[in-house]
């Protein structure tokens, strides 16, 4: 069912959250600034380079498989192949260039470890040495290069070939430093590196993979030329077919052998991060098991490092199901729907954390056609909506009210919006004016799970004071697609998960040449501002963009931000190394440096 | 009886031919893309227009529809069913991984339902009308009744979370551990054989009050054959007639009626990929996973025959 797919994508985002929490402190951020040496074991520690016992009471003990549920299967395992269900595990096997600190802000080094910009298009980055992928080839400057040439051959189907279009090409320096060019000024060149195109694969892995899609596709071409070929009535035609053919021929001599022994990686992922495949069995469950030479433990003089022999992540769609094995004891840990919090909250057995996640959940506007295109319509809805009695009522206090798209704890909020306030008075005087005073009746739809339709008929009530009627109807994401593709609708309920890189989500909502923009959000002066953030190198300048952005889309009410979900964590009292407040401290900093431990080595 | 099967395959096979168009058809008349449908699950960033078109030609979605038909076809009976759009698997082996898990929850339901409802429906006709008739026909009646969600999760917490004898869910395959497997495939299948077991237990007890008012059981009864002879040996047999259907129909019914027991105890079967795959608008499983129900359908129908003939003699000497 796709609405419980969409809600265990969502359900599994948020587990991904608990690994990309954020809240980084200055101090943090200015160690970690871009062109600065980070290395771990050097003198200049970052905050979140602490495994004293302040950290941590109990010392870490090696043993155990860790159990987690999950509410889909990982799907494809290289992340840049679609679809990835799971960027939890995934996130275990690879690792990316750079982190995200606690404000969504990519300065944290990780296999790169500083990178400086000489000039608008050209970037040096240094790399991590001594890292070795899964399968025992080397991460370096030849490794990267490999890979960022992977994404751009159209033939290897990677979708994150979008992410990095203004790549111009990668240059290896040296052994451990590749300069970056671009096309134009990269401005989002930094924050997509800390996301998927940044998830560093073995270049043994990914030209095997390269070769047996290049084999498969000569093939296909080679029958297709044997057939002209051998077409007697076109002589011309079947002349030229036996010229292709010899061509084909011999690049598949030349790809051949190395497809032989190549593995597909969509099913054997060759990462370099603390844990590697063990095995899988689809729908069912993925186990992991601890990388022996993963390269950030001895770093640190840790060696024992990851603790867990492995990580069996076991799919359970139904979320009652998933705290039904919880209290089992047949799992370790979970992420919990809001609903179920109270359920766990005073139970002495369980861990129960509560933190705030960078997504979104917000009403989309159509603005091509409808009442909505009018100004005044969108105040009237906007204005109608309590926006903390929807988090009150809807989420049971686990989220934060927004004001506009960035989440209040990410760089590029504006901390100087408000949500927009609650005043059905004003709605009805807008919507006079805008010639409904006598009532208006919308038309629209949102996702068919059971918390959408709570938040909906919700809003539903609180637009029906107003003498607004919104009659939405409940669709899966599939069913969305076709009244998206022709705007049937005035207003939608619509959620954004994973808000890292501002560009991407400004560019997905309101660039009229994104595929995603499915209100036509057409507003001149917010694109304007999205080409200048995208091409913008310079951080504070870059920070002010978003600010102006945010701004912009408020002040035209593009559309109607309701908040900014918490998620609810729920681990057993065995796990150890769980330090909430460093995680909500130091982020990604902290997340994939502090691995976990069982009490006495087991579940 | 050779003639009979020829002539039942042929029929099939035209059936099937029909059923592919439709199939094909009707999947390609759902709204919504399935290939930004799978963009949007992914949940992450931005996908231009253009990467989008690369993955339309690469599932083929760019070509026209009869041949895309034909290459369905072909690439069907070629063994290529091609990859699903919304997991990415190729979806053969994807369905060749599940059928034996879906055939494994069939078989366990069917013994449920055939140790709790054949002895309930004997008993129950034997009795017939008497107080305990009565207890078992209520209690077959809530069997059917009870909402396969409710019994689930009911069960999850007093076996599992309470009582710690079964896992809560999951699916061990027999080839990982015999007892892993018994233990995991115990409540669903338990589940789905009570539902089972009241309609058969209802079936069978009408199906023998028939038989026993025959005038050869009464014969028997004549001949000085005990109770249990007269039963066993005459009555019992005739009255399977209406297992042998309903068993054939609840696998032809398995793909989709297992769903709500594989997504509650997280059993990946073919009914939760069907489903999912519908859902998704995902054409190449949603093709395969029909064709396959349509082609067990068919087979399964044919077995029943068959089986009539050596239950009923009189079916044999009809053909």
């Amino acid at each position: 069912m796709n609405y419980l797919k969409r809600l265990l994508t969502i359900t599994g985002i948020l587990f991904m959250m608990i690994l990309a929490i954020t809240h980084l402190p200055d101090a943090m951020a200015q160690e970690a600034k871009p062109g600065q040496n980070v290395n771990p074991g050097q003198n200049t520690q970052p905050g979140w380079m602490d495994w004293s016992e302040t950290y941590c009471p109990d010392k870490p003990v090696r043993g155990g498989y860790l159990r987690l549920a999950w509410p889909l299967y990982i799907g494809v395992m290289n992340p840049n192949h679609m679809p990835v269900l799971d960027w939890m595990t995934m996130s275990q096997m690879y690792e990316k260039l750079i982190l995200l600190d606690a404000n969504y802000q990519p300065t944290i080094p990780w296999l790169a470890r500083s990178w400086q910009a000489i000039d608008d298009t050209t970037m040096v980055m240094k790399l991590r040495e001594g890292v070795v992928f899964h399968d025992g080839s080397p991460f370096n400057a030849r490794s990267l290069k490999y890979q960022m040439d992977w994404i751009m051959d159209k033939d290897n189907a990677a979708w994150t070939r979008s992410w990095i279009e203004p790549l111009e090409s990668v240059e290896v320096v040296d052994d451990y430093t590749v300069k970056w060019h671009f096309k134009r000024p990269w401005g989002s060149f930094l924050g997509t590196m800390a996301s998927v195109p940044g998830f560093m694969i073995s270049a043994k892995a990914l030209e095997g993979d390269a070769a047996l899609t290049k084999v498969k596709r000569i093939e296909r071409e080679i029958v297709s030329a044997r057939r002209k070929a051998a077409d007697n009535k076109h002589i011309e035609k079947a002349h030229e077919a036996k010229k292709k053919l010899d061509e084909l021929e011999k690049q598949l001599e030349a790809f051949a052998p190395i497809a032989k022994t190549a593995k597909p990686l969509d099913t054997n992922p060759v990462g370099s991060g603390p844990y590697m495949l063990e095995s899988f069995s689809t729908d069912n469950h993925i186990t992991l098991k601890r990388n022996p030479n993963w390269w950030f433990g001895p770093s640190i003089g840790m060696p024992d490092m990851p603790y867990f022999d492995g990580i069996k992540v076991s799919v359970i769609p139904d979320p009652s199901v998933r705290l039904a094995n919880l209290k089992a004891g047949a799992i370790d840990s979970i992420i919990l729907d809001a609903i179920q919090y109270r359920l766990v909250k005073d139970d002495p057995n369980f861990n129960v954390a509560t933190f705030p996640i960078n997504w979104l959940v917000f009403l989309t506007f159509n603005h091509a056609k409808g009442p909505c295109a009018d100004i005044r319509v969108r105040q009237a809805i906007s204005h109608a909506i309590d926006r903390k009695a929807l988090v009150m009522g809807t989420q049971f206090g686990l989220g934060r009210t927004a004001s506009c798209m960035y989440p209040d704890d990410h760089w590029a909020h504006n901390p100087d919006l408000q949500p927009v306030s609650y005043d059905p008075e004003l709605s009805k005087k807008l919507l006079a004016e805008a010639g409904y005073a006598n009532g208006l009746t919308l038309t629209g739809f949102t996702i068919n799970l059971p918390e959408a339709q709570a938040f909906a008929k919700a809003i539903m009530a609180m637009l029906d004071k107003v003498g607004i009627t919104w009659k939405p109807v409940f669709l899966s994401i599939t069913g969305m697609i076709e009244p998206f593709r022709n705007l049937d609708f005035d207003v939608v309920g619509n959620l954004y998960p994973w808000i890292q890189e501002p560009d991407h989500i400004a560019t997905l909502l309101y660039d009229p040449a994104s595929p995603f923009n499915n209100g036509r959000s057409h507003n001149k002066k917010a694109i304007e501002l999205i080409l200048e953030g995208r091409e913008t190198l310079d951080e504070t300048k870059r920070t002010k963009i978003y600010f102006d952005l945010e701004k912009t889309l408020y002040s035209n009410y593009e559309d109607a931000w309701l908040w900014w979900p918490n998620a609810v964590l729920a681990s057993s009292r065995n796990i150890r190394g769980y330090n909430l407040d460093m995680l909500l401290k130091y982020g990604e900093g902290y997340v994939f440096s502090h691995p976990q431990w069982f009490k006495d080595g087991r579940p | 009886m050779k003639q009979y099967i020829i002539q039942r395959i042929s029929y099939s096979l035209v059936i099937l031919f029909f059923v592919s168009i439709l199939i094909f058809v009707l999947g390609r008349a759902l709204p919504g893309d399935p290939v930004q449908s799978a963009v949007m699950s992914t949940g992450m960033g931005v996908v231009s227009d253009d990467v989008i078109d690369d993955f339309k030609v690469q599932f083929g979605l760019d070509k026209p529809l009869h041949i895309q038909y034909l290459l369905w076809i072909r690439g069907f009976i070629s063994g290529e069913w091609g990859r699903s759009i919304a997991t990415g698997e190729e979806v053969l082996p994807m369905f060749m991984h599940r059928l034996p898990i879906t055939l494994e929850l069939f078989l366990g339901s069917v013994f449920w339902s055939c140790i709790i409802g054949i002895p309930f429906g004997i008993i129950s006709a034997l009795r017939r009308n008497s107080w305990l008739d009565v207890t078992l026909t209520t209690g077959a009646i809530i069997g059917v009744s009870i909402p396969v969600f409710w019994e689930g999760i009911i069960m999850i917490y007093l076996f599992a979370v309470i009582m710690h004898i079964f896992p809560p869910s999951g699916y061990v395959p027999f080839s990982e551990s015999i007892q892993g497997n018994l233990l995991s495939m115990a409540m669903p299948t338990f589940i789905m054989g009570t539902q089972g077991a009241g309609l058969l237990g209802r079936y069978v007890r009408s199906s023998l009050l028939e038989v026993l008012g025959h005038d050869y059981i009464r014969t028997a009864h004549a001949k000085g054959l005990k109770e249990r002879a007269v039963i066993v040996r005459h009555a019992l047999k005739p009255a399977m007639i209406p297992v042998v259907t309903i068993a054939g129909l609840a696998w032809g019914y398995v793909v989709a009626g297992s769903f709500i027991v594989e997504y509650m105890f997280a059993i990946p079967g073919l009914g939760r990929m069907g489903v999912n795959a519908i859902f998704s608008n995902d054409f190449p499983v949603i093709q395969a996973t029909l064709v396959m129900v349509a082609i067990n359908i068919l087979i399964v129908n044919l077995i029943v025959d068959l089986i009539y003939g050596y239950i009923d003699p009189r079916v044999r000497v009809q053909q």
